[in-house]
């Protein structure tokens, strides 16, 4: 499906699809009753927020401020929870009661962009007295009716039914980490303020829509087993997100790959990768193991178990939303013939440690001008400043390096890359140099844009000597010239700043 | 109005004495498919020009006679086509020399001669027959550029090209360009009129020069190549930092490709000063025929076993170095290929073939991994793991194969613990008795597993179905 989210237009339109919905046999009734209607009400607050995104190819600088305006629904603990995309780079938040229009601004309390989920907390907290928190039903089965909350203008729910037509494993929009989703066949319209809705079951919170595509009417949630991992982890301290087993796999459908195993029982499925620092390597899981059960639950040859709530899902479920980090599970391996139980301590990503980061949030992105040549840490989205094709229209060598991180030294460090220049006496003859991966300046292993602050404070016999990946492959600057242009570049710029570590 | 009535009528004489040397040539061409290798590929045709040289033989362009099956040629006033073949071929300089058995062609005609690089600004004529079209065609126009460029028709290769605002289109192919009776240039490439309109391009006389020398001993070599990468050297502080003091002079080596000439003699961060003891200026040009000339040229109009003399830097000191022209740029991936066979192999229903240029023009895979592969096989030096890049390309479905689907477009590392370098190693590892073939793909993924039986019992089965009429052919 592709990911096409309700544009920020109003539209006008007639509503009364609630009759052409078929009802699911064991969902409680669809019309709502006056009371539900008042309720979930009380629990619905418009959220606007003004987000502003960096500019990647030019990180001293910010682009043009955008609004996103969606719903946030009132959980308990007088938080608003909300999906992270709808607040991501904020710079003010404001949240509006849909009766009254009365406002108050808000903060971001806690952003997980990897669950794609934000709790905002009012300025006000007299705000939301008369509100009622929305309690989380986690029940939802396949075919389950839920009802998609939207506001008119005039400030009064407009409610359209959908079904719950698959319970699957699937990747979340920042980080496409495979968390539980609901997906949902919905009729929904096109109305203002529709980049976050809240999906509601008798008053309960269910899910928070965050995708839909209207031509084949279907949507995405952010599902209540997801909610609650991350509502459970805003109460411990230190927050600490989700897990992931670190491991990519193949089915092993394949008779003939079975055989060749020696494979009897069956399910199981072939790791083809294990992330280098992640829980399964520390683990000692090793590529072409076959994982046959997680957490004592069998695992079918294409990777999923039978969840008792939710049925046949992949079991990434297990290990990403069931268990918290810091949680040990047992897996059951087959390896050359013989079956063995490996404990697995699982963990969240450690971004610190990430070759090249898929997301890049909520603070400036780091870079490093010397003399003119502007030098930064490869980041997916600084090759998603290429525009939608950016797979082959961005460097193809940093495409690579980030599309196969994993594959790499990983004592190499962030990549660290010549962008571009900006034109001084100091670069001249490098004008049209970029995009070139640094190995080393001055004789010193470039392994972080610090190492490159540090190692250009001990410039080679009056000369900076950097050097390259590509050709061509060395470069010069005049140490001293540099050092006495520093503020003269800067001024002829405007640059705020020569470097943001 | 005396000096226009006299430039047609001069002009008109010209026209009616090329007649006498240029030929139409129609050649009917069969295009290998790169998606079914064993299929002997769609048949097509195309009208070009050509012009009679010396020892009977004419001369035109390369892609007007590649992968042709049959050629004939016609001449003016004379309504019978001919049979002809090719002599010789350059993809990499877009020229050939064909000849006509019949010894009655040339009956009549008369051979053209060369003349040298004609001035900038000064009259030419191109000669031809575009857009089809049987009777002879003249477009008239000057010299309007003489530069280094690429030559479209291997899309690797770059020579001297001068470029002309004379209409040259789509059948000017091949034909002379004419300055005082002399051929100055053959017709070639241009663009289409949405690029850029009065561009037209030939190939110049040292290039065609160079291809006759070259073909003198019966066979053609290629051009030969320093197998180098270099780049100006503007920046004062690069400069002083590698301590070139002469003004304007130099350039920096970035890369130096393994297996190719220079491996060995010139290293990375050297700086060339001179070449045959012309002075290279620090926008890597030398002074040739009176004008600043891309250095490039030098080693262009040299053959297989000559050598450049080199004065370089290295860490500051001068040194005398000297390079032999042994052999020609040793990867060929990345250029168009003509008159090859498709190379492949066919083993359980999946097809593996080498990549190329052409493999990579019919299949456009969208592959991140082969892609890499195929693009920096050169620049990171990958041509240390593997001789060519084997993929699996398809997959012929059938109940032995149902589940490799997955690994299409992934570059095949190992088949049985054998290390694949190219696609007769393919054909080797599958020749060997086991009772599975393990394929190893290059990267993350699970192996492909066949077992011996069951590709047995799936073998005609396969073959008759997709009409493949060879499960192999590893011959160019």
């Amino acid at each position: 499906m592709k990911p096409l989210i309700l544009p920020i237009l109003t539209c006008f339109l007639a509503v009364a699809h609630a009759g052409t919905i078929p009802q699911a046999k064991p969902s409680p009734s669809p019309i709502p009753t006056a009371a539900e209607v008042e309720t979930s009400k009380s629990s619905i607050l418009r959220v606007n927020s003004t987000n502003q995104n960096y500019d990647f190819f030019r990180p001293w600088m910010k682009k043009a401020p955008y609004s996103r305006r969606g719903l946030g629904a009132l959980i308990e603990g007088g938080r608003i929870l909300v999906t992270a995309e709808l607040v991501g780079n904020s710079n003010f938040i404001e949240l509006e009661k849909p009766a009254t229009a009365e406002k108050s601004a808000a903060t971001v309390e806690r952003v997980d962009y990897e669950s794609n989920l934000a709790v905002l907390r009012v300025a006000d907290p007299k705000f939301l007295e008369g509100m009622t928190p929305l309690a989380i039903d986690r029940g939802m089965k396949v075919g389950d009716s839920v009802t998609i909350v939207q506001l008119e203008p005039n400030g009064d729910l407009a409610r359209t039914l959908g079904r719950i037509t698959s319970i699957a494993v699937g990747g979340h929009p920042m980080d496409n980490m495979g968390l539980l989703l609901f997906r949902l066949s919905a009729p929904l319209q096109q109305r203002d303020g529709s980049f976050t809705l809240p999906a509601l079951r008798n008053n309960k919170l269910l899910g928070l829509l965050m995708r839909y595509d209207a031509r084949s009417q279907t949507a995405e949630l952010v599902s209540a087993p997801v909610i609650e991992h991350f509502l459970e982890e805003l109460a411990r301290e230190p927050y600490g997100g989700f897990a992931r087993a670190g491991l990519a796999f193949s089915t092993t459908r394949d008779p003939q790959l079975r055989r060749y195993l020696g494979l009897q029982a069956p399910g199981g499925v072939y790791v083809t990768d294990v992330l280098p620092g992640g829980s399964a390597q520390k683990a000692g899981i090793q590529q072409g193991d076959v994982i046959l059960s997680v957490a004592g639950r069998a695992i079918d040859q294409d990777g999923n178990y039978t969840d008792p709530d939710f049925g046949r899902i992949l079991f990434s479920h297990i290990t990403n939303t069931i268990s918290h980090p810091g949680e040990t599970i047992s897996m059951k391996v087959f390896r050359g013939g013989n079956v063995m139980d490996i404990p697995v301590l699982l963990e969240a990503r450690d971004h610190s440690k990430v070759i090249s980061e898929s997301f890049v949030m909520d603070r400036a992105p780091k870079f490093f001008i010397l003399g003119g040549l502007v030098f930064l840490e490869l980041s997916r989205p600084y090759l998603q400043e290429w525009g939608g094709d950016w797979v082959k229209e961005a460097p193809q060598r940093l495409v690579y390096y980030d599309a196969f991180q994993s594959e790499l030294d990983q004592d190499r460090g962030k990549i660290v890359f010549l962008a571009s220049v900006l034109p001084t006496q100091e670069t001249l003859g490098y004008e049209d140099l970029r995009s070139l991966v640094v190995s080393k300046v001055n004789g010193r292993q470039i392994r972080s844009l610090t190492d490159l602050a540090e190692a250009a404070k001990h410039p080679l016999e009056g000369f900076q000597r950097i050097e390259l990946e590509e050709d061509p492959r060395l470069i010069f600057l005049d140490a001293a010239a540099v050092e006495a242009n520093r503020e003269k570049m800067q001024h002829e710029y405007s640059l705020p700043a020569l470097e943001n570590l | 109005m005396a000096l226009w009535v006299l430039l047609v009528v001069s002009l008109n004489a010209q026209a009616a004495e090329v007649g006498k040397s240029l030929v139409r040539i129609e050649a009917t061409a069969q295009e290998p498919n790169y998606k079914t290798p064993w299929s002997p590929g769609e048949v097509g045709g195309g009208v070009g020009a050509g012009f009679v040289i010396s020892g009977n033989r004419i001369m035109t362009n390369a892609h007007v006679v590649s992968n042709a099956r049959f050629i004939t040629v016609s001449k003016e006033g004379d309504p019978k086509p001919y049979p002809a073949r090719v002599l010789h071929i350059a993809h990499d300089a877009d020229l050939a020399l064909l000849t006509v058995t019949d010894p009655k062609f040339f009956e009549g005609t008369k051979a053209l001669a060369f003349g040298g690089i004609p001035a900038m600004e000064s009259s030419i004529s191109a000669y031809g027959y575009p857009i089809g079209g049987t009777r002879l065609s003249v477009t008239r126009g000057i010299v309007s550029r003489i530069d280094f460029l690429p030559y479209s028709h291997s899309g690797m290769d770059s020579h001297l090209t001068i470029q002309v605002d004379a209409a040259i289109n789509p059948g000017n192919s091949g034909g002379p360009v004419l300055q005082d009776g002399k051929v100055v240039g053959v017709a070639f490439q241009g663009f289409s009129g949405d690029v850029a309109q009065n561009v037209g391009y030939m190939i110049p006389t040292p290039v065609v020069r160079r291809f006759l020398k070259d073909v003198e001993d019966g066979s053609y070599d290629r051009y030969v190549d320093l197998s180098l990468s270099y780049h100006s050297l503007f920046n004062p502080a690069a400069r002083r930092a590698l301590g070139v003091t002469a003004e304007n002079r130099g350039v920096l080596v970035g890369s130096v490709f393994g297996g190719g000439t220079s491996e060995g003699i010139i290293r990375q961060g050297d700086v060339l000063l001179a070449i045959d003891g012309l002075p290279i200026a620090s926008d890597a040009t030398i002074p040739l025929d009176g004008s600043a000339t891309p250095l490039a040229e030098v080693v262009e109009r040299k053959f297989k076993g000559e050598s450049v003399a080199l004065s370089i830097l290295r860490d500051g000191k001068p040194m005398e170095l000297t390079v032999l022209l042994n052999q020609p740029w040793p990867f060929t991936l990345h250029a168009n290929a003509y008159d090859e066979r498709p190379r492949y192999v066919v083993f359980g229903g999946l097809v593996f073939q080498p990549v190329d240029e052409n493999f990579m023009a019919a299949h456009s895979p969208d592959d991140l991994r082969l892609r890499y592969v195929f693009d920096f096989f050169v620049d990171d030096k990958l041509y240390k793991d593997r001789d060519e890049i084997v993929v699996l390309s398809s997959i012929l479905a059938d109940p032995v194969n149902s589940y490799a689907n997955d690994a299409r477009y992934s570059v095949v590392e190992e088949i049985n613990g054998k290390r694949i370098r190219g696609i007769a190693d393919v054909a080797s590892a599958f020749a060997e008795p086991a009772d599975y073939y393990v394929i190893r793909m290059l990267g993350t993924g699970r192996p492909i597993v066949l077992e011996r039986a069951a590709v047995e019992e799936a073998r005609s089965r396969i073959l008759s179905r997709y009409g493949v009429r060879e499960e192999k052919n590893l011959a160019k």
